[in-house]
Protein backbone atom coordinates (compact mmCIF):
# COMPACT_ATOMS: atom_id res chain seq x y z
CA UNK A 1 0.00 0.00 0.00
CA UNK A 2 2.74 2.32 1.09
CA UNK A 3 4.74 1.64 -2.67
CA UNK A 4 1.30 2.54 -4.38
CA UNK A 5 1.09 5.43 -2.62
CA UNK A 6 4.19 6.41 -3.65
CA UNK A 7 3.99 5.83 -6.87
CA UNK A 8 0.98 7.96 -7.06
CA UNK A 9 2.63 10.84 -5.31
CA UNK A 10 5.17 10.70 -8.14
CA UNK A 11 2.83 10.20 -10.90
CA UNK A 12 1.33 13.67 -9.35
CA UNK A 13 4.60 15.72 -9.11
CA UNK A 14 5.99 14.81 -12.74
CA UNK A 15 3.02 14.18 -14.64
CA UNK A 16 2.39 18.11 -15.21
CA UNK A 17 6.35 18.20 -15.76
CA UNK A 18 6.55 15.56 -17.95
CA UNK A 19 3.30 17.03 -20.00
CA UNK A 20 4.97 20.52 -20.61
CA UNK A 21 7.85 19.53 -21.74
CA UNK A 22 7.84 19.43 -25.62
CA UNK A 23 11.03 19.12 -26.71
CA UNK A 24 10.75 20.40 -29.98
CA UNK A 25 8.17 22.10 -32.10
CA UNK A 26 7.58 21.69 -35.94
CA UNK A 27 6.72 24.49 -38.09
CA UNK A 28 5.59 25.50 -41.77
CA UNK A 29 5.99 28.79 -42.94
CA UNK A 30 4.81 29.95 -46.48
CA UNK A 31 5.13 33.35 -48.00
CA UNK A 32 1.85 33.69 -50.23
CA UNK A 33 0.83 36.61 -52.46
CA UNK A 34 -2.26 37.51 -53.22
CA UNK A 35 -3.60 38.97 -56.32
CA UNK A 36 -6.92 39.70 -58.32
CA UNK A 37 -4.89 40.13 -61.50
CA UNK A 38 -6.59 37.19 -63.97
CA UNK A 39 -3.36 36.54 -65.63
CA UNK A 40 -1.37 35.46 -62.43
CA UNK A 41 1.97 34.38 -62.79
CA UNK A 42 2.89 30.73 -64.31
CA UNK A 43 6.21 30.63 -61.87
CA UNK A 44 4.34 30.46 -58.95
CA UNK A 45 1.65 27.74 -58.19
CA UNK A 46 -1.76 28.44 -56.28
CA UNK A 47 -1.36 27.69 -52.76
CA UNK A 48 -3.40 24.84 -51.12
CA UNK A 49 -7.03 24.35 -51.02
CA UNK A 50 -7.48 24.65 -46.98
CA UNK A 51 -5.50 27.72 -47.08
CA UNK A 52 -6.77 29.16 -49.63
CA UNK A 53 -10.26 28.82 -48.57
CA UNK A 54 -9.55 30.65 -45.15
CA UNK A 55 -7.64 33.05 -47.41
CA UNK A 56 -11.19 33.53 -49.51
CA UNK A 57 -13.25 33.90 -46.25
CA UNK A 58 -11.10 36.49 -45.14
CA UNK A 59 -9.71 38.74 -47.84
CA UNK A 60 -10.64 40.36 -51.21
CA UNK A 61 -8.14 39.01 -53.59
CA UNK A 62 -8.94 36.21 -55.93
CA UNK A 63 -6.17 34.29 -56.49
CA UNK A 64 -2.85 33.57 -53.50
CA UNK A 65 0.61 32.27 -54.66
CA UNK A 66 2.94 30.38 -53.10
CA UNK A 67 6.25 32.31 -53.42
CA UNK A 68 8.24 30.27 -50.46
CA UNK A 69 7.33 27.12 -48.54
CA UNK A 70 9.93 26.48 -45.49
CA UNK A 71 9.87 23.80 -43.03
CA UNK A 72 11.77 23.55 -39.94
CA UNK A 73 12.32 21.55 -36.42
CA UNK A 74 12.94 24.46 -33.52
CA UNK A 75 14.34 22.51 -30.04
CA UNK A 76 12.73 24.67 -27.09
CA UNK A 77 14.72 27.76 -26.28
CA UNK A 78 16.23 27.93 -29.93
CA UNK A 79 16.11 30.54 -32.51
CA UNK A 80 14.90 29.62 -36.06
CA UNK A 81 15.88 32.07 -38.74
CA UNK A 82 13.78 31.28 -41.75
CA UNK A 83 14.06 33.22 -45.19
CA UNK A 84 10.92 33.76 -46.88
CA UNK A 85 12.43 35.97 -49.73
CA UNK A 86 15.46 38.26 -50.05
CA UNK A 87 14.24 40.77 -48.35
CA UNK A 88 11.98 38.95 -45.41
CA UNK A 89 13.33 36.85 -42.80
CA UNK A 90 10.92 35.20 -39.95
CA UNK A 91 12.91 34.88 -36.83
CA UNK A 92 11.00 32.30 -34.45
CA UNK A 93 12.16 31.24 -30.73
CA UNK A 94 10.31 28.55 -29.46
CA UNK A 95 8.96 29.34 -25.96
CA UNK A 96 7.19 25.53 -25.00
CA UNK A 97 4.06 24.60 -24.52
CA UNK A 98 2.85 25.63 -28.44
CA UNK A 99 4.25 29.00 -27.52
CA UNK A 100 6.63 30.97 -29.99
CA UNK A 101 7.95 34.62 -30.91
CA UNK A 102 8.14 35.85 -33.69
CA UNK A 103 9.69 38.61 -35.30
CA UNK A 104 9.47 39.31 -38.75
CA UNK A 105 12.43 41.02 -40.19
CA UNK A 106 12.17 43.04 -43.71
CA UNK A 107 14.93 44.11 -45.42
CA UNK A 108 17.35 44.27 -42.28
CA UNK A 109 15.24 46.08 -39.72
CA UNK A 110 12.56 44.43 -37.60
CA UNK A 111 8.67 44.82 -39.05
CA UNK A 112 7.01 42.76 -35.98
CA UNK A 113 7.32 41.33 -33.03
CA UNK A 114 4.94 39.60 -30.72
CA UNK A 115 4.48 35.59 -29.09
CA UNK A 116 2.06 33.49 -29.91
CA UNK A 117 0.48 29.67 -29.91
CA UNK A 118 0.54 27.76 -32.89
CA UNK A 119 -1.61 24.41 -32.92
CA UNK A 120 -1.48 22.49 -35.79
CA UNK A 121 -4.14 22.99 -38.40
CA UNK A 122 -4.13 26.39 -37.05
CA UNK A 123 -2.46 29.02 -39.01
CA UNK A 124 -0.85 32.47 -37.75
CA UNK A 125 -1.01 34.79 -40.79
CA UNK A 126 0.93 38.25 -41.48
CA UNK A 127 -0.11 39.87 -44.17
CA UNK A 128 -0.16 43.27 -45.59
CA UNK A 129 -0.33 45.15 -48.62
CA UNK A 130 1.87 45.15 -51.61
CA UNK A 131 1.59 47.41 -54.58
CA UNK A 132 -0.96 47.84 -57.21
CA UNK A 133 -3.78 46.35 -54.94
CA UNK A 134 -1.69 43.11 -54.22
CA UNK A 135 -0.89 41.53 -50.60
CA UNK A 136 1.69 39.77 -49.25
CA UNK A 137 1.14 36.70 -46.61
CA UNK A 138 3.28 35.04 -44.06
CA UNK A 139 1.34 31.62 -43.29
CA UNK A 140 3.15 29.85 -39.73
CA UNK A 141 1.74 26.73 -38.05
CA UNK A 142 2.80 23.97 -36.58
CA UNK A 143 2.75 20.93 -38.04
CA UNK A 144 2.57 16.86 -36.45
CA UNK A 145 5.90 15.11 -36.35
CA UNK A 146 4.73 12.75 -39.50
CA UNK A 147 3.93 15.28 -41.98
CA UNK A 148 7.04 17.30 -41.19
CA UNK A 149 10.37 17.15 -43.57
CA UNK A 150 12.27 19.38 -41.48
CA UNK A 151 14.48 21.48 -42.93
CA UNK A 152 16.61 22.87 -40.40
CA UNK A 153 17.65 26.75 -40.06
CA UNK A 154 18.43 27.23 -36.44
CA UNK A 155 20.94 29.35 -35.13
CA UNK A 156 21.28 29.51 -31.30
CA UNK A 157 20.12 32.51 -29.07
CA UNK B 1 -36.18 -61.85 0.19
CA UNK B 2 -35.14 -58.47 -1.38
CA UNK B 3 -33.89 -55.70 0.66
CA UNK B 4 -36.41 -53.31 0.90
CA UNK B 5 -38.83 -56.02 2.27
CA UNK B 6 -36.58 -56.51 5.08
CA UNK B 7 -36.35 -53.48 5.95
CA UNK B 8 -39.85 -52.98 6.42
CA UNK B 9 -39.73 -55.90 8.20
CA UNK B 10 -37.46 -53.89 10.57
CA UNK B 11 -39.11 -50.82 10.60
CA UNK B 12 -42.60 -52.83 11.87
CA UNK B 13 -40.57 -54.14 14.54
CA UNK B 14 -39.23 -50.77 15.31
CA UNK B 15 -42.55 -49.84 15.61
CA UNK B 16 -42.02 -47.06 12.76
CA UNK B 17 -44.79 -47.71 10.51
CA UNK B 18 -48.46 -46.38 10.07
CA UNK B 19 -51.18 -47.79 11.18
CA UNK B 20 -51.95 -48.96 7.63
CA UNK B 21 -48.52 -50.15 6.65
CA UNK B 22 -48.05 -52.27 9.83
CA UNK B 23 -51.49 -54.04 9.55
CA UNK B 24 -50.05 -54.69 6.09
CA UNK B 25 -46.91 -55.70 7.03
CA UNK B 26 -48.03 -58.06 9.70
CA UNK B 27 -50.35 -59.81 7.57
CA UNK B 28 -47.96 -60.43 5.19
CA UNK B 29 -45.72 -61.75 7.54
CA UNK B 30 -48.80 -64.28 8.85
CA UNK B 31 -48.11 -65.77 4.93
CA UNK B 32 -44.62 -65.70 4.59
CA UNK B 33 -43.01 -68.11 6.77
CA UNK B 34 -39.71 -66.67 5.58
CA UNK B 35 -40.81 -63.08 6.69
CA UNK B 36 -41.75 -64.73 9.82
CA UNK B 37 -38.68 -66.13 10.45
CA UNK B 38 -36.53 -62.81 10.16
CA UNK B 39 -39.02 -60.95 12.40
CA UNK B 40 -38.85 -62.94 15.01
CA UNK B 41 -34.87 -62.91 14.53
CA UNK B 42 -35.47 -58.98 14.49
CA UNK B 43 -37.58 -58.98 17.81
CA UNK B 44 -34.63 -61.47 19.14
CA UNK B 45 -32.26 -58.69 18.29
CA UNK B 46 -33.90 -56.13 19.60
CA UNK B 47 -34.93 -57.47 22.83
CA UNK B 48 -31.38 -58.63 24.14
CA UNK B 49 -29.76 -55.40 22.93
CA UNK B 50 -32.35 -53.54 25.36
CA UNK B 51 -31.80 -55.93 28.14
CA UNK B 52 -27.85 -56.32 27.86
CA UNK B 53 -27.38 -52.72 26.89
CA UNK B 54 -23.67 -51.16 29.75
CA UNK B 55 -24.71 -48.75 31.53
CA UNK B 56 -22.30 -45.50 30.77
CA UNK B 57 -21.87 -42.66 33.28
CA UNK B 58 -20.13 -39.59 33.69
CA UNK B 59 -17.05 -38.82 35.50
CA UNK B 60 -18.77 -35.46 37.49
CA UNK B 61 -22.04 -34.98 38.87
CA UNK B 62 -24.81 -33.90 36.55
CA UNK B 63 -24.89 -30.34 37.85
CA UNK B 64 -21.37 -29.81 37.75
CA UNK B 65 -21.20 -31.15 34.09
CA UNK B 66 -24.13 -28.97 32.82
CA UNK B 67 -22.42 -26.22 34.17
CA UNK B 68 -19.17 -26.84 32.37
CA UNK B 69 -21.25 -26.90 29.14
CA UNK B 70 -22.89 -24.00 30.25
CA UNK B 71 -19.59 -21.72 30.81
CA UNK B 72 -18.64 -23.48 27.41
CA UNK B 73 -21.10 -21.96 25.66
CA UNK B 74 -20.32 -18.48 27.87
CA UNK B 75 -16.68 -18.05 26.96
CA UNK B 76 -17.65 -18.77 23.05
CA UNK B 77 -19.56 -16.35 23.39
CA UNK B 78 -17.11 -13.75 24.82
CA UNK B 79 -14.61 -14.82 21.92
CA UNK B 80 -16.84 -14.20 19.23
CA UNK B 81 -15.97 -10.57 17.58
CA UNK B 82 -17.94 -7.64 17.49
CA UNK B 83 -19.93 -7.16 14.51
CA UNK B 84 -18.00 -4.77 12.15
CA UNK B 85 -20.05 -1.68 11.01
CA UNK B 86 -21.98 -1.02 7.98
CA UNK B 87 -19.23 0.61 6.18
CA UNK B 88 -16.22 -1.83 7.01
CA UNK B 89 -16.87 -3.75 3.71
CA UNK B 90 -16.40 -0.57 1.80
CA UNK B 91 -12.92 -0.03 3.65
CA UNK B 92 -10.89 -1.99 1.45
CA UNK B 93 -12.28 -0.42 -1.54
CA UNK B 94 -11.85 3.44 -0.57
CA UNK B 95 -8.03 3.23 -0.34
CA UNK B 96 -7.46 2.04 -3.54
CA UNK B 97 -10.36 4.14 -4.95
CA UNK B 98 -9.38 6.96 -3.60
CA UNK B 99 -5.64 6.41 -5.58
CA UNK B 100 -7.45 5.71 -8.95
CA UNK B 101 -9.65 8.40 -8.78
CA UNK B 102 -7.19 10.65 -8.12
CA UNK B 103 -4.85 9.33 -10.72
CA UNK B 104 -7.90 10.31 -13.24
CA UNK B 105 -8.05 13.62 -12.02
CA UNK B 106 -4.48 14.08 -12.59
CA UNK B 107 -4.77 12.63 -16.09
CA UNK B 108 -7.63 15.02 -17.10
CA UNK B 109 -5.76 18.06 -16.13
CA UNK B 110 -2.62 17.10 -17.90
CA UNK B 111 -4.46 16.30 -21.24
CA UNK B 112 -7.39 18.55 -20.80
CA UNK B 113 -7.70 20.28 -24.48
CA UNK B 114 -5.59 23.46 -24.77
CA UNK B 115 -7.75 26.38 -25.91
CA UNK B 116 -6.42 28.72 -28.46
CA UNK B 117 -4.66 31.51 -27.01
CA UNK B 118 -4.13 34.19 -29.46
CA UNK B 119 -1.00 37.02 -27.99
CA UNK B 120 -0.53 39.80 -29.55
CA UNK B 121 1.84 40.81 -32.00
CA UNK B 122 2.26 44.67 -32.69
CA UNK B 123 4.43 46.26 -35.32
CA UNK B 124 7.86 47.78 -34.81
CA UNK B 125 8.12 50.55 -37.27
CA UNK B 126 6.87 53.63 -36.98
CA UNK B 127 5.88 54.25 -40.27
CA UNK B 128 3.19 51.17 -39.70
CA UNK B 129 0.28 49.82 -37.50
CA UNK B 130 -0.60 46.15 -36.83
CA UNK B 131 -4.44 44.87 -36.99
CA UNK B 132 -5.10 41.75 -35.21
CA UNK B 133 -8.04 39.50 -35.47
CA UNK B 134 -8.76 35.98 -34.77
CA UNK B 135 -10.99 33.92 -36.51
CA UNK B 136 -11.60 30.93 -34.43
CA UNK B 137 -14.00 29.09 -37.18
CA UNK B 138 -11.82 29.15 -40.03
CA UNK B 139 -8.65 28.48 -37.36
CA UNK B 140 -6.89 31.58 -38.43
CA UNK B 141 -5.21 34.50 -36.47
CA UNK B 142 -4.09 37.51 -38.59
CA UNK B 143 -1.74 40.44 -38.19
CA UNK B 144 -2.93 42.65 -40.95
CA UNK B 145 0.27 45.29 -41.58
CA UNK B 146 -0.82 48.29 -42.63
CA UNK B 147 1.41 51.45 -43.80
CA UNK B 148 0.48 54.70 -42.32
CA UNK B 149 1.66 56.22 -45.42
CA UNK B 150 0.80 53.91 -48.56
CA UNK B 151 3.04 54.38 -51.65
CA UNK B 152 1.57 55.27 -54.79
CA UNK B 153 0.77 51.96 -57.02
CA UNK B 154 2.68 50.51 -59.50
CA UNK B 155 3.45 47.29 -61.72
CA UNK B 156 2.24 44.18 -59.83
CA UNK B 157 4.53 41.89 -58.91
CA UNK B 158 4.62 39.46 -56.41
CA UNK B 159 7.12 39.43 -53.08
CA UNK B 160 9.15 37.19 -54.52
CA UNK B 161 12.65 35.52 -53.80
CA UNK B 162 14.42 37.33 -55.61
CA UNK B 163 11.85 40.12 -56.24
CA UNK B 164 10.63 42.43 -54.06
CA UNK B 165 7.93 45.20 -53.70
CA UNK B 166 10.32 47.76 -53.18
CA UNK B 167 10.94 49.80 -56.06
CA UNK B 168 14.80 50.87 -57.12
CA UNK B 169 15.13 54.59 -55.41
CA UNK B 170 12.23 54.51 -53.23
CA UNK B 171 13.42 55.00 -49.46
CA UNK B 172 10.12 55.17 -48.67
CA UNK B 173 8.69 52.04 -50.01
CA UNK B 174 7.00 49.34 -47.42
CA UNK B 175 9.09 46.63 -46.06
CA UNK B 176 8.06 43.07 -47.08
Amino acid sequence: MRSFFRILLSILILGPGFAATAADIKLEAKLVWGTSDDKGDANYKPIDAALAGKLHGMFKWKSYYEITNRTATIPLNTIASLKMSDQCTLRVKYLGASRVEVDCIGQGKQVTKGTSTLEPAKWLVLGGNCTNNTAWFIGLRAIDSKDAAPQKAISKN
Amino acid sequence: MKHHLELKIQAWTDGELSHRQARRVAQWIGREAQAAELAAELAGVKKALAANEPARTVPESRDFYWSKIERQIQRQAQNRPAPSPWYARWQGLLVPLTGVTALVCALAVIHQPRRPTFDEISATDDTMEAVTFNDQTAGMSVVWLQDKNPPVATEQTPPAAGGSTVEEGDPDAEVD
